[in-house]
């Protein structure tokens, strides 16, 4: 009894603080992404005018952890099967907190725009059993400014 | 660098439009519901199965399960209570034409628990506190009877194969250690883990009264003992009886109409208790 009552409070918590944190955070990705619109960011491999630019390595990363009700309903959701929505949402948070990241690092280093932009994605705490999951999202790209 | 551009993006394209919580509740909902259809198909196979366990083996694994059973009376006056409740039911027994390889072991307990339970193996407790509201032999032989006819429809191991089958699944399911099943079959101990549907109580009732009426050639005071429940309904805690025993005025009206369709052409008076059944 005890143990569910627990596993409620547990939940309750997850939930509630869970969805306050993915709005706090999704309000403040779409305010960041909006300033920092200039830098353009392509997957392309060849920059244009290569000649005329220098390149500097910029990336990002972000750690975002699962809450309890997430993981919850992710557990259910791999019995049935289907698209695992609590985990979309937080993959979509971390992806593009790593991009703002990196975007972050090129404003700083006078860049104008990224290119070759790789992400990756690691699940921390992989295989420890009974831990709440925290997954990692990498972005990372060539940032291009004029030759000095 | 002209050609190049990064169009605004869409908010919510790479997330499922569905609300977290009505995510929860259709996962939730729906697997509860599998799990609930699955608990209760197994249930039912455990209990068709269980059926056929031969009584020689259900007495064996009612004595493997230790001590959980009242302790045989040390004094001589509950002894003698308990000689005759054997008495009794083996008379009861021969009535109701028990098949010779089902013994019945009745025991007695001094407590003031209005109840009387089978339960595996033919062992049959009575309760001091049950004979103490019960006006006579007859009502008496009602209530064992009606214990002895769960025996013999096999309700105790049905009942117990059911429970098994079911912790064991969600026990292996939930891959909760093996303490638990332990904690379940040590709670057998706890004798009203037992639970009969009502089907299977009424029929027990329909052959108790065969029994009553076989015995005594009339079944006057058969219904005392769900008369005397049906007045304590009224109070906030009956008896934990009522909980695996529902409808008792259905069952009364069941009882009386057996009792007018058999009635006597002479009324004949209920044989009562012996004095030593009475509380001291």
């Amino acid at each position: 009894m005890f143990d569910l009552i627990l596993f409620l409070v547990l939940l309750l918590l997850g939930f509630v603080f869970g969805q306050i944190a993915e709005k706090r955070h999704f309000k403040s990705i779409i305010e960041r992404e909006k300033t920092l619109r200039d830098i353009l960011v392509f997957s392309e491999r060849r920059i244009p005018d290569e000649e005329r630019l220098e390149g500097i390595l910029v990336c990002g990363s972000v750690v975002v952890s699962v809450d309890f009700f997430k993981r919850f309903v992710a557990n259910l959701r791999n019995l049935v099967g289907g698209r695992v929505s609590s985990y979309e949402s937080l993959l979509e948070r971390a992806r593009r907190e790593a991009v703002l990241r990196m975007k972050e690092e090129a404003r700083r280093k006078g860049a104008s725009g990224i290119w070759n932009l790789r992400l990756e994605t690691a699940s921390i705490y992989k295989g420890a059993a009974q831990s709440v999951g925290a997954v990692e999202v990498v972005a990372y790209g060539t940032a291009v400014r004029e030759r000095r | 660098m002209a050609d190049y551009e990064n169009r605004e993006v869409p908010e919510g394209i790479n997330v499922s439009p569905i609300h977290p919580l009505k995510d929860f509740a259709l996962l939730v909902g729906g697997i509860s519901a599998v799990i609930l259809i699955a608990v209760v198909a197994l249930s039912l196979l455990a209990g068709q199965f269980a059926r056929h366990i031969p009584f020689a083996q259900e007495r064996t694994l009612a004595a493997s399960l230790g001590r959980w059973l009242p302790a045989a009376p040390e004094k001589p006056g509950e002894r003698q209570r308990r000689d005759y409740l054997q008495a009794l039911a083996d008379g009861l027994a021969v009535n109701m034409q028990l098949p010779p390889e089902m013994t019945l072991t009745v025991h007695y307990a001094d407590t003031d628990t209005v109840n009387a339970m089978a339960t595996l193996g033919g062992h049959i407790v009575v309760f001091q506190g049950l004979i103490d509201t019960l006006p006579s032999e007859n009502a008496l032989a009602m209530v064992l009877a009606h214990e002895i006819a769960h025996v013999r429809h096999r309700d105790p191991v049905v009942a117990i194969g059911r429970g098994f089958a079911v912790a064991l699944a969600l026990a292996s399911f939930s891959g909760v250690g093996d303490g638990v099943l332990q904690q379940w079959l040590g709670g057998v101990g706890m004798l009203p883990i037992l639970s009969f549907s009502r089907a299977q109580e009424e029929a027990a009732d329909a052959a108790a009264l065969q029994a009553v009426l076989q015995r005594y050639g009339h079944v006057g005071d058969a219904a005392a003992f769900f008369e005397q429940v049906a007045r304590r309904q009224s109070m906030p805690s009956g008896p934990t009886l009522l909980q695996t025993h529902p409808d008792t005025e259905k069952r009364i009206a069941a009882i009386r109409a057996f009792a007018a369709a058999h009635a006597a052409q002479t009324p004949s008076a209920a044989r009562p208790l012996p004095a030593f059944m009475r509380a001291e």
